[in-house]
């Protein structure tokens, strides 16, 4: 595993779409270091790698799927209340180049 | 052709059919105004949880059956976290760890050999909003944002265009007759990710693999696999082959080549993980029964089915069988009491030609089954000729009205055998010379008479009848 | 004034027609606006709010408090964010609408720690929200505004959202009660979600038993929310009869004793003591005490177990923050620049180390190591807590590692004190999803602390029930806090 570098936190805050002071930068990996310490006792508990992970909150939950019945949307003003941008029924962006994911 | 095996796989996803979306109660269907199919959890406001449609899961469980893939236990879904205008969450809700169906293959007929499709997954999603663009800005409208999203991966296991495209139409087909999916790709409700590598014919280790996103017809992944294969092997060919680069490329249309957009190295990590507000979902065997039950007859098995019980031809069943609506109007007419033969050669030698013509499907398509039936029944009574069969075919479609009210007396065809052998012992008499003629070896003298008899009844004697008292007469 | 009084009291006094519904209201507001000027409690007093009728309902025509992360239709809910400082929903949160239903008047929206991260009520982009029993001290976070204002006698409740202690610690620091119930028992629709596997929708009050009425009337099985299930056969307030003879309860060794640290500092020593001392109370009462001993280097994990899941969670949740469909729009040439000024201006400094910490640990290469190995202890000690309630009814703890710390000390950085699991060891009751109150049951220089009660999940009956009976053999149920009366 690479170690978490000044660089790389730069990255992330980049690919995140945030903008990180040099501080903040040095708080994170300060922070991080912790966490790291942490982890890597985690990695010394035996057996850890056979624990089924706990990817949701309560076990053995029983639910009902929803039934296939559309509902009306909402006014238009509704939904463009809150945007800053819009022209029309849409919202606008400065155009989008280059290929989607 | 390459001297190289080509490699390729597909991912091809296809829009389902239902009343509200995958994740939210907003409705399913496209519609021309933007953001009047949305609910708030479509636009991903603060606070919104998904809540999992279940007949987007019953609908992704039978193709999962129709694929014969190994269903999980317990069904739950992951997040694909990027940051795009079309993704308002931010994130996909997508299947990852636990699809609705891994391992699957099928059978696909190539004409001259049969070609085994491996399915990797199949697996449930949701669609993005959909971007316009103009020349200075996008507008976004998120009427599709959430829609059901079946995604199929095959294994790399197919080796020609031919193949891919013949999979995708087989695909395209079982979504179809499944009832699933209206699967059009002009509507956008199919699109495909063509991954395609070359390797030396007799090599084990595959090539660099390329992946072109987004391709939006058939016809288009025809091209590009061609155009990709072509450009491999001659950088191939050059000795340039490290210039194949593990790369994400598009399609394009205009010069029907394809286009770099990143590479492997720039590829975005999704960070998947396990979405916590879908808990996981117990597929009960019994619901799995229930839903294998209502597998309908597959394209495959109706064209065995119309050639072995109705005797069609493989060709004609091949055709009928290309469209669901196709089979299902056929079908029809048999249940109507139509002949076979007669329903599917009305359907493929007009019915079809009519639709291409005018551009229209068969459910815009005026003369149903029970309507044309008219017009065929009289046909096989004889009271109409194929000729005026056709007539009246076309002039209830011009005018859309009833076949029956062109179907009268004036037009009727004669069948009445006294009256035609009345005429036919008339003409005969007339034309002794010809007579001579005929049996003394000029047989093309028979339409003569038939042309005679026509002449004589203004076109209105039915010509199988004729030819049958002639035959007995002059024989 | 009428309004610093009990549900109860308050439902007899309106159907009574002693007080009129708008004339409580009135004092709430009234209150409101001088809480606000001591505590900074709020983001929005809602002026005008619609009153309600009374009916046979408990919490007819009663004011209460919202926290700023329950989406409110037509009412400003910012999260205490500036990436939605004018965010006006179109929806209301069903826990809302249910107490709406119930009659129940909102009058404010509380501060908070930004989209609920972090616990000291510091990082609300209003301001820093003061405790009402020594303004120079924190209310703890992240539910501020509303453990301020609850403390302040402004209504009988308001509500508050848990993902690691955030409701439970700052009801502690203001001396009254907070409980989350289990997980799924309220429908988070309409939650601003921090982390979803963590999050739970709960409520501040200052008795055991307006805690269960309120709860009554939130829960509910949600078609909006598939993680809520059917409770109807829970009655929250029907079930308090306080006997709790014969009751098994459990604290933890290496965290509720003294002996378990090195540096006893006064404080400490102070807090535990009072701890010990309420044990004592429930002994009295027929309970049995035992101290269970559970791997240190587990529980000396789980603050770090909680940061990898809580943020690796968040840095996704609060990805639809992007100002493109609400939110200032930011200023840019193209998509990404637009979103990363809005985020950029928008998010406090916290949020934002926070959302990179879970970047790295979801990373394809990271994640096995981080992610999923916290997920895997998540799931070894709630487990072993299960194991554990097998035996016995509840897990009984101090809260935190004594009174609430001046602001000036604000420190929302993560450390590796060895108090760092006694102050975050109620993130337990959220990785299991267990029904969990605190109480306050005592006074550190002059300060208010609280105990803690968490059960198994469902078992929020008896929970409750414990908490109600230990609650009245102490002074503390009720109180106001005394600086906010006296200046």
């Amino acid at each position: 595993m690479k170690k978490f570098t000044s660089e790389m936190v730069e990255d992330y805050a980049n690919k995140l779409l945030i903008g990180l002071s040099e501080e903040e930068n040095a708080m994170v990996l300060k922070e991080f270091d912790i966490i790291d310490h942490n982890m890597e006792l985690i990695t010394k508990i035996p057996g850890i790698e056979k624990i089924e992970p706990m990817t949701h909150t309560l076990d053995d939950f029983v639910y009902e799927l929803r039934d296939d019945v559309a509902t009306e949307s909402p006014d238009i003003e509704e939904l463009l209340q809150n945007c800053d941008s819009y022209e029309g029924r849409e919202i606008v962006m400065p155009k989008v180049v280059g290929g989607d994911n | 052709m390459s001297k190289y095996k080509a490699v390729i796989g597909l991912e091809m996803h296809c829009e389902l059919q239902s009343n509200s979306k995958v994740f939210s109660s907003a409705k399913n269907s496209y519609s021309e105004i933007a953001n009047s199919n949305v609910s708030p959890v479509d636009m991903a406001f603060p606070g919104i949880l998904p809540t999992i449609n279940k007949e987007s899961v019953r609908e992704a469980l039978l193709m999962s059956l129709v694929l014969n893939c190994t269903q999980p236990e317990y069904m739950y879904f992951d997040r694909k976290n990027y940051y795009y205008p079309d993704l308002p969450k931010g994130y996909q809700i997508t299947q990852m760890h636990a699809p609705v169906g891994v391992n699957g293959k099928v059978t696909i007929d190539m004409g001259t050999y049969q070609k085994e499709v491996l399915i990797h997954d199949i697996h449930l999603e949701e669609d993005s909003a959909s971007l316009d663009h103009y020349s200075d800005a996008s507008l976004i409208d998120y009427n599709r944002a959430g829609v059901p999203l079946l995604e199929l991966v095959t294994e790399p296991c197919l080796n020609t265009a031919d193949e891919a495209v013949a999979f995708l139409e087989y695909m395209r087909r079982c979504y179809q007759y499944c009832g699933v999916s209206l699967a059009d790709t002009k509507m956008g409700q199919i699109r495909c990710d063509v991954n395609v590598s070359i390797m030396d014919e007799d090599s084990t280790t595959l090539g660099t693999k390329v992946e072109i996103k987004n391709v939006n017809s058939f016809s288009n992944v025809y091209e590009t696999i061609n155009y990709e294969i072509k450009r491999q092997s001659e950088l191939k060919d050059t000795g340039r082959y490290n210039e194949v680069e593990q790369e994400t490329r598009r399609f394009d249309e205009e010069t029907g080549t394809t286009i770099r957009m990143r590479s492997k190295v720039d590829a975005i990590d999704y960070k998947y993980f396990v979405e916590p507000n879908i808990p996981k979902y117990k597929i009960t065997k019994e619901w799995l029964e229930s839903i294998r039950k209502t597998i309908p007859l597959l394209p495959n098995e109706r064209k065995e089915k119309y050639m072995k019980e109705y005797g069609l031809s493989e060709y004609d069943a091949n055709i009928i069988i290309k469209e669901k609506d196709y089979a299902d109007y056929f079908e029809e007419c048999l249940s109507l009491g139509m002949d076979a033969k007669t329903s599917a050669n009305y359907l493929i030698v007009q019915i079809i030609a009519y639709l291409n013509k005018e551009d229209i499907t068969l459910k815009d398509f005026y003369l149903t089954p029970s309507l044309l039936n008219q017009i065929i029944s009289e046909l096989n009574k004889g009271t109409i000729s194929s000729k005026q069969a056709k007539e009246i075919f076309n002039k209830s479609l011009e005018e859309k009205k009833e076949p029956k009210n062109y179907i009268t007396k004036d037009n009727a065809q004669m069948s009445n055998q006294d009256e035609l052998t009345k005429i036919i012992t008339n003409i005969l008499n007339n034309n002794p010379s010809q007579i001579e003629d005929y049996h003394q070896g000029k047989t093309n003298l028979f339409d003569y008479f038939v042309g005679q008899v026509m002449k004589e009844t203004k076109g209105k004697a039915n010509p199988t009848i004729v030819k049958e008292i002639l035959n007995k007469k002059l024989n | 004034m009428a309004i610093i009084n009990n549900i109860e009291k308050l439902h007899e006094m309106l159907v009574n027609k002693e007080i009129t519904p708008l004339e409580l209201v009135n004092e709430s507001l009234e209150k409101s606006k001088s809480v606000q000027d001591k505590c900074n409690a709020f983001v929005t007093i809602i002026e005008n709010p619609k009153i309600t009728n009374v009916t046979e309902n408990m919490l007819s025509g009663i004011p209460f408090g919202i926290k700023d992360n329950y989406s409110t239709k037509g009412i400003l809910s910012t999260g205490s964010s500036n990436t939605l400082k004018d965010y006006i929903p179109i929806f209301s949160a069903t826990a809302v609408l249910n107490l709406e239903k119930a009659g129940a008047i909102g009058v404010n929206k509380t501060a908070m720690d930004e989209f609920g991260m972090g616990g000291t009520g510091t990082t609300c982009h209003t301001g820093p929200v003061r405790n009402p029993w020594d303004l120079k001290r924190m209310a703890g976070g992240s539910s501020a505004g509303s453990a301020a204002a609850v403390a302040s006698g402004v209504y009988p409740f308001a509500l508050g959202s848990d993902t690691g202690d955030s409701i439970r610690k700052p009801a502690a620091y203001c001396g009254i009660v907070g409980y989350k119930p289990t997980y799924g028992m309220i429908s988070r629709y309409g939650l601003f979600p921090f982390a979803s596997s963590l999050d739970h929708c709960g409520c501040l009050t200052r008795s055991v038993k307006d805690a269960a009425i309120v709860v009554d009337a939130m829960k509910g099985i949600d078609p909006k929310d598939q993680t809520t299930w059917d409770s109807q056969n829970i009655h929250l307030y029907d079930a308090l009869n306080g006997n709790i003879k014969g009751k098994k309860l459990f604290y933890i060794k290496e965290i509720a004793n003294i002996e378990s640290y090195q540096n006893k500092s006064e404080m400490l020593k102070k807090h535990l003591a009072n701890f010990h001392q309420t044990l004592d109370i429930l002994k009295r009462l027929g309970v049995t005490i035992d101290e269970v001993s559970i791997d240190k280097s587990i529980l000396a994990s789980l603050p770090s177990v909680y940061v990898c899941i809580s943020c690796a969670e968040a840095t996704s949740n609060m990805s639809n923050l992007t100002g493109i469909i609400f939110g200032p729009r930011g200023e840019g040439n193209n998509y990404e620049e637009i979103i990363k000024d809005h985020r950029t201006k928008g998010f406090s400094p916290l949020i934002k180390r926070r959302f990179v910490i879970g970047s790295y640990i979801l990373q394809k290469e990271n994640q096995e190591r981080y992610f999923v190995n916290a997920q895997r202890v998540r799931r070894l000690i709630v487990d072993q807590m299960k194991d554990l309630f097998k035996n016995y009814d509840a897990l009984i703890m101090p809260v935190g590692s004594g009174i609430a710390p001046y602001l000036e000390d604000d420190n929302n950085m993560i450390d590796n004190e060895e108090t760092r699991i006694l102050e975050e060891h109620l993130q337990i009751g959220n990785f299991g999803g267990f029904p969990s109150i605190t109480i306050p049951n005592g006074f550190i220089d002059n300060m208010p602390v609280g105990i803690n009660i968490t059960g198994n999940c469902y078992d929020d009956e008896n929970v409750l029930n414990i908490a109600y009976a230990l609650e009245k053999e102490m002074p503390y149920q009720g109180q106001i806090a005394k600086e906010g009366e006296n200046e």
